[in-house]
């Protein structure tokens, strides 16, 4: 398949947001209520079986954090790369690890990291930071001991 | 006698005819100490590769009196820190340390240990150095450090045991 024919069964569920090629992988920007119909569709009827990873693009000049879905065929060794974007003063958005089991971590990570809220995630626990720190990856995070780069 | 290679000759008097010698209890206590030295079986990141490297057979650090890595650190005597000690980690690295028995010593391995390294700027996770959280005996520089600048650092902390004096 190629990504138009990737594209055509999408829109035949849900009307994508932005779509283009990139390196002959189809990305497509879909509304963050569809999240759950597109993986769904995307998983029982095209063969889409491994879920690649989990993570997120903090856009701080547009106010926006994007979250990225890329998924992978086993069968069709087709690749697919789903993004949403989310509101950056309260990013919320359904949880995939019933969907994708492996989205479990992948979700509790980018959460941690850039304090995503994935509603009805099974064990909403912090994975890999220290107490105390909260989305750290966010452009506009502050640390008490961090130590700026010299600029010269 | 290889305990007694680079002695001075003061510190020991061999009596003719006998297969006996004088000396102070303190250099029979330290040279015990200094040749008998366990390490504890834990490594951070990278800078833990080159260290089972010095431990394996082409730099056998057994030869100098390692001996073997200690299955627990309650039978350890010396505390390579041999990587990165991130902030989450640190709290563990610090009860390994509080759980191994008197006299211990710590070795800060490569540039991570010593000061952060390559992780000093714009970091949230890394503890700018291991001698922040427990105090340090030698430090020995690199990214990672060659198996035989980690031997020069293990036979320097043996000379500063040879130094020290008797704990009462």
């Amino acid at each position: 398949m190629n990504y138009q024919e990737i594209l055509e069964k999408i829109k035949t569920k849900v009307e994508p947001v932005y779509a283009k090629e990139d390196l002959g992988v189809l990305n497509a920007e879909i509304k963050s209520s569809d999240i759950r119909t597109v993986l769904n569709y995307l998983k029982s009827e095209m063969s889409f079986d491994w879920l690649n990873f989990i993570t997120a693009i903090d856009w701080i000049a547009n106010n926006c954090i994007e979250v990225v879905y890329q998924l992978f065929s086993n069968i069709t060794k087709d690749r697919v790369v789903i993004r949403v974007k989310l509101d950056r003063n309260k990013p919320e958005i359904e949880t995939v690890s019933d969907i994708y089991r492996t989205a479990e971590w992948h979700e509790r990570e980018t959460a941690e990291m850039f304090g995503i809220k994935f509603s009805n995630h099974p064990y909403p626990n912090k994975l890999l930071t220290i107490d105390g720190m909260d989305s750290p990856l966010r452009k506009d995070f502050k640390c008490d001991d961090m130590k700026p780069l010299p600029k010269d | 006698m290889g305990l007694m290679n680079g002695v001075d000759e003061n510190l020991i008097k061999k009596i003719p005819g006998a297969p006996i010698f004088m000396t102070s209890i303190e250099w029979v206590i330290n040279a015990s100490r200094a040749n008998s030295l366990w390490t504890v079986t834990f490594g951070l990141r990278c800078c833990a590769i080159e260290m089972m490297h010095t431990g394996a057979t082409k730099t056998d650090w057994a030869r100098f009196g390692f001996e073997v890595p200690a299955a627990s650190p309650r039978r350890s005597d010396v505390m390579v820190v041999a990587g990165t000690v991130s902030k989450k980690m640190a709290p563990i690295v610090k009860r390994l340390y509080e759980q191994m028995p008197e006299p211990k010593y710590v070795l800060a391995m490569g540039a991570c240990a010593i000061s952060g390294g390559p992780f000093l700027y714009d970091s949230y996770s890394v503890v700018y150095g291991v001698d922040k959280i427990i105090p340090v005996d030698v430090y020995i520089p690199g990214c990672p450090p060659r198996p035989e600048a980690l031997l020069d650092g293990f036979i320097k902390l043996q000379k500063k045991i040879m130094t020290q004096k008797f704990r009462k």
